[in-house]
């Protein structure tokens, strides 16, 4: 038999931590088909000698002669999940990519050390991570006085990420009374995410609301730091 | 053109996973059961792997050959089949992880796409090679002295009921376990030729097992037991029932007493060769047809005959003198049952046209009717005579709460013989077709000393097959054998060509089994791993992995399996990985008789013989 030769062996490397990830996920996803297969067979249903046009995976076929595909319709897709339009992380994340493209020149450019540092200190507190975008846009949207009503905590599109950019901190040179804002501002969306963690019903919203109050802490640690 | 489509391992492996996990809940001793209903309301309760898989709806004919795969190792071992699927599953997953090394398939490694199709059949040609060349030495070696030969006289003391309990734990409920297992010692025991080989008694019990059991619904388990003689499967025709003298006489018929007159298209030309004369008629024709049948009941009185037993339906005329005569009747019993009244009366059946002498006639020691559940059948008890002293016959009965239940408990005592009658199978090597010898009773000299002359019949469903350990071989269930083999496995460390060894890949596959054991707590499987291993590197004492264990563990109480068994499941799963394996491509034809569904045909390269699904 034709294997391809020896010498492309030593282009062989073992795959990446990443890649295994891939493959333990692709094999788990398997698994859950043959399951959730071998579950409906025992309910009643046929397996066909036909495979899915989109997945590829074996066709089931209900009592009622119904063609039924058990990855397709059941299961979440393996490439769904990547695709903007359909999933809200996704789009989160596909934002943040440009914004870090974005403002890595910005950084860059940025004026004085001092200001730059405070900037860099206060524009890490405003600089909103995907993962709590959806808190920052929903309680974002009037600058720093905090929202009189809390926002709804649904997901929400591209559209109110960029005005969930806060306010450019002042560039101002008189330290303290930028700090003290800055705090102010950090305290205000702690208590504010506090608040919305108190009374949230949903888990990515609670967990994106814990990662805006974790910043927020590191935000305020930071400014202390600087302060003193 | 009709359209064909390349069968990917991807796919193989989906259709065999999917059947996987439809058995995987049943499987071990801690398995469940599974229901299955019927829109009529008839409900089947198995845990029994080729009820299940073929009590699926499925029109892929992969997973089609696959369960017929299991059915035929099932027919021939009577074990097995869950673990079939479970190893085979194993196995095609590794052949598939080896032959897809690399996230992305298409450029890892330097395969082209042509050499990937063609890795998997190769990887199953080369296991099929190992197993077919040193799988036998292999185990005789490493595994067999680990485990013990049960002889006949230990089998019903303590060692055969072991091995059948741990086989009912696989099939009943537990609760019901030992019950079964000691009814089941108590009918092989009283079957037993005590100067022949056990295996010949365990191939007479799975031959004729349809005719030597009972299935009663509505009673506890409890109430089975076993019934002295053969009970028949019908009730009397006859109003008056034999006498209770003792012997009672009996005569078998396989065809009618009156000569048949006339049925559907028959013509009956009457005066023909002799000239029409004015006499002849059809009234002269009935006359004489009622004289020939009182001139056999006549006969028949006079060799003091008081049952018939009738292979098909007797005239009305018929059952009337018999009646007048004192005689019993017995219609329409089947041919098993027949058969196996022929065999251990020693009569001759009365054929058509033969006129009724000694031989005939046989002797029971009675006769009488027995109620079981709602019906009323014929018991029959023979007489103690020289040929058949060895034997005591007995027929079971089985009860159950439903008759899904008793259905459940019948297909396990008759697995449970046909797994006694592989372990016990002598060890001889076999040809081309199998080589299970059959009871051939003469029809004259019907006797029970079976000599052990063994003809060959195409019995078993593969080609090579070779029974090469002592009878009765026997280890400790659990995962024993297959922790044991896995070792055994050469594990070469230089792979060829970088591909994983198929020994490796075989040694993988078989460590699945105790793993899917000890799946409730995988703290077990290593426990047992460590265990059989130090044992392996102590060997100091090479048997206290059996039952002579002081110190008790969780192995201890685990029971027995045959060895034979499972070799021979490796076999069947090596050869059913290759068949499938060598599947190039599935062609969709329609034909006319079925238009709602289509026929498929699969083709493969290398074996001559076409599987034609409907």
């Amino acid at each position: 038999m034709a294997l391809n030769g020896d010498d492309e062996d030593y282009e062989w490397e073992p795959p990446t931590e990443a890649e295994m990830k891939v493959i333990q996920a692709r094999r788990e996803r398997q698994d859950k088909i043959s399951r959730l297969m071998g579950d409906y067979l025992l309910k009643g249903y046929k397996m066909l000698g036909d495979c899915c046009d989109a997945c590829g995976t074996i066709l089931l076929q209900d009592r009622q002669q119904k063609n039924y595909c058990v990855s397709c319709q059941e299961m979440d897709s393996d490439i769904d999940k990547d695709n903007p339009a359909l999933n809200a992380q996704a789009a989160l994340s596909q934002v943040r990519e440009r914004q870090l493209a974005a403002q890595t020149p910005e950084v860059n450019d940025g004026p004085s050390s001092s200001s730059s540092s405070s900037t860099q200190a206060s524009g890490s507190v405003p600089q909103p991570r995907p993962e709590h975008c959806e808190g920052a846009a929903a309680g974002g949207r009037t600058p720093l006085p905090p929202p009189a009503v809390p926002p709804p905590s649904a997901p929400v599109p591209a559209t109110p990420l960029p005005s969930a950019r806060p306010p450019a901190p002042p560039q101002s040179s008189v330290f303290s009374p930028v700090l003290q804002d800055a705090e102010e501002a950090v305290l205000t969306k702690l208590r504010w995410a506090t608040a919305q963690l108190q009374s949230s019903a949903s888990l990515e919203a609670s967990i994106q609301l814990c990662s805006l109050i974790s910043s927020c802490a590191n935000s305020l640690r930071s400014l202390k730091e600087l302060s003193q | 053109m009709p359209p064909s489509e390349r069968l990917p391992l991807e796919q193989v492996l989906e259709i065999v996973s999917a059947l996987e996990a439809v058995v995987l809940r049943s499987f071990g001793p801690e398995g469940g059961q599974v229901l299955f209903t019927r829109d009529t309301g008839q409900a089947m309760l198995s845990r029994s792997g080729t009820c299940i898989l073929s009590a699926l709806h499925l029109e892929h004919p992969l997973a089609r050959v696959v369960v017929e795969s299991v059915w035929k190792h099932s027919r021939g071992t009577g074990d097995g089949s869950k673990t079939f699927i479970l190893l085979l599953a194993s196995l095609l997953r590794g052949i598939s992880k080896a032959t897809s090394r690399g996230p992305s398939a298409s450029h890892a490694y330097g395969f082209t796409e042509a050499a990937k199709a063609a890795a998997a059949p190769y990887f199953a040609n080369k296991l099929l090679e190992l197993v077919s060349s040193d799988l036998d030495d292999l185990i005789a070696v490493n595994v067999v002295p680990y485990g013990f030969c049960v002889s006949l006289e230990d089998f019903t003391t303590h060692s055969g009921r072991l091995l059948l309990a741990s086989f009912f734990h696989t099939r009943v409920s537990h609760v019901h376990c030992s019950y079964l297992s000691e009814l089941t010692c108590e009918m092989l025991n009283r079957w037993k030729y005590k100067s022949d080989l056990p295996y010949i008694s365990f191939q007479f019990l799975s031959d004729n097992f349809p005719a030597l059991h009972t299935p009663v619904s509505g009673f506890p388990v409890s109430s089975s037991r076993l019934i002295e003689g053969q009970v028949i499967h019908r009730d009397f025709a006859t109003p008056c029932l034999p006498s209770k003298q003792q012997p009672v006489k009996v005569v078998v018929f396989t065809d009618y007493m009156q000569p048949i007159l006339l049925s559907t298209g028959d013509v009956l030309k009457l005066g023909y060769g002799g000239g029409v004369t004015p006499e002849s008629s059809i009234v002269h024709f009935s006359a004489w047809t009622e004289r020939s049948l009182e001139s056999v009941i006549a006969e028949l009185q006079s060799l003091g005959v008081s049952l018939l037993l009738s292979a098909v339906k007797q005239s009305d005329a018929a059952v009337a003198l018999a009646t007048q005569a004192h005689m019993s009747l017995v219609e329409c019993v089947s041919e098993e049952e027949l058969s196996l009244f022929v065999q251990l009366s020693g009569v001759t059946p009365v054929s058509r046209g033969c006129t009724i002498q000694l031989e005939h006639v046989a002797a029971l020691s009675f006769c009488r009717p027995i109620l079981l559940g709602g019906h009323r059948y014929v018991q029959v008890a023979f007489c103690e005579s020289p040929k058949s002293s060895k034997v005591n016959p007995c027929s079971l009965v089985i009860c159950g709460p439903g008759e899904g239940q008793t259905d459940q408990y019948i297909c396990a005592i008759r697995d449970a013989v046909c797994m006694l009658m592989t372990t016990w199978e002598p060890k001889h090597t076999s040809e081309t077709t199998a080589s299970r010898g059959t009871l051939q009773s003469d029809k004259g000299t019907a006797s029970l000393d079976m000599t052990p002359t063994f003809q060959s019949t195409a019995n078993k469903p593969y080609g090579l097959k070779k029974c090469v350990f002592e009878p009765g071989c026997v280890i400790p269930a659990g995962g024993t054998f297959e922790f044991l083999l896995s070792r055994a496995l050469p594990n070469p460390s230089s792979d060829t060509n970088g591909l994983p060894s198929v020994s490796q890949l075989l040694a993988n596959a078989l460590l699945s089994v105790p793993r899917q054991i000890y799946s409730h707590s995988p703290k077990l499987f290593l426990q047992a791993q460590t265990r059989i291993m130090s044992l392996v590197q102590n060997p100091s004492n090479p048997f206290s992995l059996g039952l002579k264990e002081s110190t008790p563990g969780p192995m201890v109480d685990l029971g027995l399996e045959s060895v034979t068994c499972k070799y021979q499941l490796i076999l069947a799963v090596v050869q059913c990985a290759t068949s499938v394996l060598r599947v190039d491509t599935v062609l969709h034809t329609r034909t006319a008789l079925h238009t709602q569904s289509k026929k498929h045909t699969i083709f493969s390269r290398a074996s001559t013989e076409d599987e034609a699904e409907d």
